[in-house]
């Protein structure tokens, strides 16, 4: 090959390459353009429901049963939020949800620290077995548990009972509680413990002094969960309790829809107070509430 | 010892709270037990065989199908895109995430409700939007004709899903090194190659768990579906887990309702055995 022919073919190769590298910037600058848009529509999908429930609440009743829906307005009142306390047994409703959301969790995280730990450190024979038949509870459905549930406790006459609801929820709680933290457990090092056992630590001197506080953000995610999971949870509630006073919110809020009237400015003013305990919670812990999801622990 | 002792207290709660009402429920199955009865006869497999020669169950498995494969692909796609833009460098983009994980943080129930609020035909203010855009001139009722209920109740899943799907998928984009994406442009790679050789290959064990996950969940899905439509209109919306609940407490037929849920079980055992697998691969690579 000539030393002339050689340099129009390399000239030739960059203007392709030049032409491909212009085409590909296009291509990206396309792509980039949609992917903002879709953002931008997504983001407005996603903010738009919480919007419009928070101004529904605020708004006069009046305004709710207009055939004109109002998007935006200044006249405001707390009225929706008085009616639901004075009409219904709201705060009823708001205490007994936090006492059953706040026992199931003290109870599932403690029993499933314990767990995990044995499951995560300590060697025997079963211990994948029983792993594994804990995942499978974990993802058991209530669909299938809530019959006999019901069975047994209608002849124990523990129907409307809130402690027979806190024990049901552990149902889950327990089992979701094991898998994540078990999960968290063995991303520490296994090294600490050892040492600790060589300077003459006890095996439960090593959870409570070394583990444990290591573990304090996989502890507290179990917590934020296992909290969220029993404040949400509606068909146990929906079927085991049928005594007014003690509704949860999920079945008292559900209770006002399946009414002859909708009371769409107390529902919405309920769902804002709903709401409310678990963004506050989520914000605050969003880093581990991320780090949480993307161990791909999470039934929501 | 030690080591069992520790399990002792979980493994108990699991064993009474669990597995006695799952023997129990298989025991119901085989038998004629109405809500209010004493007794329940033994009847065989005559609970199975009447939902199998039922038209409304076979309904409510071909509506599950539609409900969660529907509600998945879209959460999938729509979470893939989503994140795929997210990891881009974008100015305020902890915001957007922030704003993204919102639906996700919201209880599911008050989300419903929303969305029923959202979907009322008289008063409500979709209706009251599309008039407005011009796309329809006359009322539709979203949650009332059994052409777009389906459509509705899907929408409403995957509004409330598809965080879930952007923050794993996220979480998996950020660990793809950027090595192999300097390499792949050194070769000339473009925006879909590098997608679909880089990028792909890389997410796709984060991106089948968390499918996985999800059609778990939403196989099961109660409250979505009952608190929208109650099943309605017809049985358009019915799926599985509403059936159960109609034929038992409603129906006052507990061993029937039983038997539905018992029926779909070997998908769920199918679903839960592959996520398992997807996982422990996982965690021996970790």
């Amino acid at each position: 090959m000539s030393a002339a022919s050689a340099l129009t073919s390399r000239r030739q190769h960059a203007a392709v390459d030049r032409r491909r590298s212009f085409v590909q910037r296009g291509q990206r600058l396309a792509l980039r353009a949609f992917g903002c848009l879709l953002l931008g529509f997504v983001l407005l999908v996603a903010l738009f429901p919480p919007y419009f429930m928070t101004i529904t609440a605020f708004h006069p009743p009046s305004l709710s049963f207009s055939r004109t829906p109002t998007l935006f307005s200044l006249d405001l009142t707390l009225r929706a939020f008085v009616d639901l306390f004075e009409k219904y047994p709201f705060a009823s409703w708001m205490a007994n949800t936090a006492v059953v959301s706040v026992c199931s969790t003290i109870l599932s995280v403690t029993v499933a620290t314990l767990a995990a730990y044995s499951l995560s450190r300590l060697r025997y024979p079963g211990r994948n077995a029983l792993s594994s038949a804990v995942f499978f509870v974990y993802l058991f459905p209530s669909t299938l548990l809530f019959i006999p549930i019901f069975i047994v406790l209608n002849n124990l006459h523990l129907l409307n009972q809130l402690p027979a609801l806190v024990a049901v929820y552990l149902t889950f709680s327990v089992p979701f509680g094991v898998w994540l933290l078990k999960a968290y457990f063995l991303s520490i090092p296994r090294e600490l413990e050892d040492a600790a056992q060589v300077d003459g630590a006890t095996r439960w001197q090593s959870l409570v002094l070394i583990v444990l506080p290591l573990a304090t953000p996989g502890v507290a995610v179990a917590c934020i969960y296992s909290f969220t999971l029993a404040w949400n949870e509606y068909l146990y509630a929906f079927t085991l309790l049928s005594d007014q006073e003690k509704f949860t919110l999920a079945t008292g809020l559900t209770k006002l829809i399946f009414g002859d009237v909708f009371l769409w400015g107390m529902i919405m003013a309920g769902g804002v107070l709903m709401s409310a305990p678990l963004l506050i919670l989520y914000f605050l812990a969003q880093r581990y509430i991320v780090a949480g999801l993307s161990a791909g622990a999470v039934k929501g | 010892m030690f080591a069992y002792l520790l399990l002792l207290p979980a493994g108990a709660l699991i064993l009474v709270l669990v597995g006695v009402p799952f023997l129990n429920a298989l025991w119901l199955s085989f038998h004629k037990k109405l809500l209010g009865a004493v007794d329940a006869p033994w009847i065989g497999l005559a609970n199975y065989a009447a939902l199998l020669g039922d038209a409304a169950f076979w309904q409510a498995f071909r509506n599950t199908v539609v409900f969660t494969t529907g509600s998945i692909g879209s959460k999938l796609i729509l979470g893939l895109v989503i994140a795929l833009v997210l990891n881009e460098a974008l100015p305020f983009r902890g915001l957007w995430r922030s704003i993204v994980m919102l639906p996700y943080a919201m209880p599911t129930l008050v989300s419903v409700l929303v969305w029923k609020w959202m979907y009322n035909d008289v008063a409500g203010v979709l209706n009251y939007l599309v008039s407005g855009a011009h796309l329809s001139d006359h009322q539709i009722l979203w949650l009332g004709d059994p052409n777009i209920a389906m459509p509705a109740v899907i929408a409403v899943n995957v509004w409330r899903g598809f965080p879930f799907f952007v923050i794993t998928i996220l979480a998996g984009l950020q660990t793809v090194p950027q090595e192999l994406y300097d390499a792949a442009k050194v070769d000339g790679a473009g925006v879909w190659q590098r997608f679909r050789q880089v990028t792909w290959p890389s997410i796709l064990p984060v991106v089948a768990v968390t499918t996985l996950f999800s059609a778990i969940l939403t196989f099961n899905d109660f409250s979505i579906i009952w608190i929208l439509t109650q099943c309605g209109p017809g049985n358009a919306t019915n799926v599985l887990a509403t059936l159960t609940y109609k034929i038992a407490i409603p129906g006052l037929e507990l061993g029937k309702g039983v038997a539905v849920s018992v029926l779909m079980l070997p998908i769920l055992v199918l679903l839960i055995v592959l996520l398992n697998r997807f996982i422990s691969r996982r965690e021996e690579f970790a």
